[in-house]
């Protein structure tokens, strides 16, 4: 095939660049250190390295940058798994079931599922980059207003997933989200809604939110017990999956990635969205959903690698069309456009041993990532040998300075403070967190999509079942919701409870 | 801990918590109405197709309406559990309360006297609040605390942390 020799082209010069791939290590390992700090993004990770790489040549520059994202990406399960702290928006999902694991000392598994998750996905990603990139492309140029609409809504059915014990507190707790979600300027004309005359309000102020409702609320839980030593099972253990409880995943990491490839190539839709479709696909499929929210390793594994599985997705439609795929993209974009290149079909054409060259430095970037992971997984897991004293200011600390670092706001402060007053008691009655994050993010995207699609179509609702990708995805939502049920009612119907497992394998194998 | 109830079945309540409970309801209940009624002041838009800004908030409030009402007649229609044996060991609502108002405190004080100065006495204070209480090693440690976080974010990754307002 004609991609493998340019790929095998691009090797041989990433080899003879050895700045380059030294550049590329400092990216991840910036990166996982980025996405590890509560409130540092990807994003914010690509943005603050930008500057530097306009020095560069176009391959070290855009190596780094590639490196800082991936690693961005994979960071935030750390802090996620060990702590209940999402590193970044897409580990909040991660930290469902991730922080459970920990709880029942198995830190040390998930941690490594959750390395070698993302280390699959992203690759798996890279490879459809490479040899698939034109046919997919494709893909993205059918995404209007409606299919987003149509995907916001798929994606808000999973907060019957993820409601734990009680459906209708996990229902209130999403439309809680979903109102709050509508709080700054209107999508279409601009208003300011439920801001108060605050110009801070002009935008939902999602990752303050998210970090209050899950890091200030276990901080401020921890407080409830003072006590010198930690509570938590301080061994690591094992960090690398025995075989027997990695076998159950690989399925479930294959159709994560999947799925966060595709969600990737949709304008607008990031590693967030990706992971919680993930998460509620994993468990649709899972035959012991219930063990789902009680530190299930499929869980993880599905969140990771469909996080990372939308790093190649996003990637796709940037250099194909020159449409970013979500906020990190769009930084590279400009990123290429500062180093001479333009992005689009011509790139492929023009810059063929660049883009190769690029594409086996990514391959190279996730190998590294996987090694920097392990590496570091030993000394990231002393977090949990630390006093439970010392842990705890700790956490609200990292809060505090991780919340001011995304606007340079004290006010973004304030509200990160106000959501773990409200989160700790939402935990202590048992309203489920993750509906308010998911409704956070898939709410705006639901309103802005429907009233453009709306004004598209004329005010006609004609698009919710003329447009084929819309009605596959308002199906999907609809078996999404139903299947649950159906399933409920087959089980109270004489149906016995499984044995609860911490890796589920999906029902293909 | 959760203090919240046994989902589903017939298992009682505490009278406590079915008092937590529709008191949760109620507040939501009344966000949801005070949206509804300022949504009712949200100018239309130019676009004669489009649901105007306050539809969406209107439908969200409303759900949350009727799924609160739910909750509590769920919550008034179980049984009320008077044989409950009491926790053996009952959470520190006290040290909850004070590290929330030590929280807030420190937000305050960081607009004044910037990152570092607020946190210090923060750490140390917490450290305290958790039952660490060395006179010695609390200092130290959120004098060492409070630096890391000062030279990761600040020197290492350049992102600038607040500087108080006496400084400035």
């Amino acid at each position: 095939m004609h991609e493998i020799d340019l790929l095998l082209n691009g090797a041989r010069t990433l080899i003879d660049q050895p700045m380059a791939l030294l550049l590329a290590l400092i990216g991840v390992a910036l990166g996982i250190v980025i996405g590890a700090l509560p409130g540092l993004t990807a994003t914010m990770g690509v943005a603050i390295l930008l500057p530097f790489t306009f020095g560069m040549d176009p391959l070290s520059g855009l190596l780094m940058i590639s490196g800082v994202f991936f690693g961005g990406i994979y960071g935030g399960s750390i802090p996620a798994i060990l702590l209940k702290i999402p590193g970044t928006p897409a580990a909040a999902a991660t930290a469902i079931d991730g922080y459970e694991l920990t709880k029942q000392g198995k830190a040390g598994i998930a941690l490594g599922t959750a390395t070698l998750s993302s280390f699959l996905g992203g690759l798996l990603s890279v490879i459809v980059l490479i040899f698939m990139a034109r046919i997919l492309a494709g893909f993205a140029l059918e995404f209007s207003a409606s299919e987003s609409f149509a995907l916001a809504v798929f994606g808000l059915t999973i907060i019957a997933s993820i409601s734990g014990a009680s459906p209708i507190k996990g229902l209130i707790a999403g439309f809680a989200g979903l109102l709050l979600a509508t709080v700054g300027l209107d999508p279409m004309g601009g208003f300011p809604r439920f801001t108060a005359g605050y110009t801070e309000l002009f935008t939902v102020p999602f990752i303050p939110v998210m970090i209050g409702l899950f890091a200030a609320a276990e901080a401020f839980k921890s407080m409830e017990e003072p006590e010198v030593r930690g509570a938590l099972k301080t061994a690591l253990g094992r960090i690398i999956p025995p075989w027997s409880a990695f076998r159950g995943v690989i399925v479930t990491i294959l159709r994560s990635s999947g799925l966060g490839i595709l969600i990737g190539i949709i304008p607008g839709a990031g590693a967030d969205i990706a992971a919680y479709v993930a998460y509620n696909e994993t468990k649709r499929f899972s035959k012991a959903p219930q063990n789902f929210g009680k530190g299930e390793l499929s869980a993880v594994a599905a969140c990771e690698s469909g996080a990372n599985g939308c790093t190649g997705g996003a990637l796709l439609t940037m250099l194909t069309l020159g449409i970013p795929g979500d906020a990190v993209t769009a930084v590279m974009l400009g990123a290429l456009t500062l180093q001479g290149l333009q992005p689009g079909p011509l790139l492929f054409q023009d810059h063929a041993d660049l883009v190769f060259t690029l594409f086996a430095g990514m391959i190279f970037c996730y190998v590294a990532m996987l090694f920097m992971g392990f590496a570091s997984l030993r000394f990231m897991g002393r977090i949990l040998q630390m006093p439970k004293s010392v842990l705890t200011p700790v956490i609200l600390a990292l809060c505090i300075v991780g919340t001011y670092a995304i606007n340079n706001s004290m006010f973004d402060i304030g509200i990160m403070l106000a959501a773990g007053v409200v989160g700790y008691f939402m935990q202590k009655w048992d309203f489920p967190a993750s509906p308010v994050v998911l409704a956070l993010i898939m709410g705006p995207m639901a309103e802005a999509s429907l009233r453009r699609a709306l004004s598209l179509s004329n005010g006609s609702y004609d698009f919710l079942y003329t447009r084929p990708i819309t009605v596959v995805l308002l199906s999907a939502a609809a078996l999404s919701l139903l299947v649950p049920l159906l399933r409920g009612l087959r089980k109270s119907g004489g149906g016995t409870a499984e044995p609860p497992l911490n890796a589920t394998p999906g029902r293909g194998h | 801990m959760s203090n919240a109830p046994l989902q589903g079945g017939d298992a009682g309540l505490r009278p406590r918590d079915r008092l937590a409970t529709l008191v949760i309801c109620a507040l939501v209940i009344a966000v949801a109405v005070a949206a509804i009624v300022t949504a009712q002041d949200f100018p239309a838009t130019m676009l004669a197709t489009d649901v105007g800004p306050a539809r969406f908030p209107i439908v969200y409030a409303v759900a949350l309406i009727v799924l609160c009402c739910i909750l509590a007649i769920q919550t008034l229609r179980k049984p009320i559990d008077v044989s409950g044996d009491p926790p053996a060991t009952s959470p520190s609502h006290g040290a909850v309360a004070i590290g929330m108002a030590a929280a807030v405190a420190c937000l305050v004080a960081m607009t004044h006297v910037g990152f570092a100065l607020a946190t210090l006495p923060f750490v140390a204070g917490v450290m305290w609040l958790m039952g660490q209480r060395s006179p010695i090693w609390n200092p130290v440690l959120a004098v060492v605390i409070t630096g890391l976080i000062h030279v990761t974010f600040s020197t290492a990754l350049g992102v600038p942390l607040p500087v108080g307002s006496l400084f400035e």
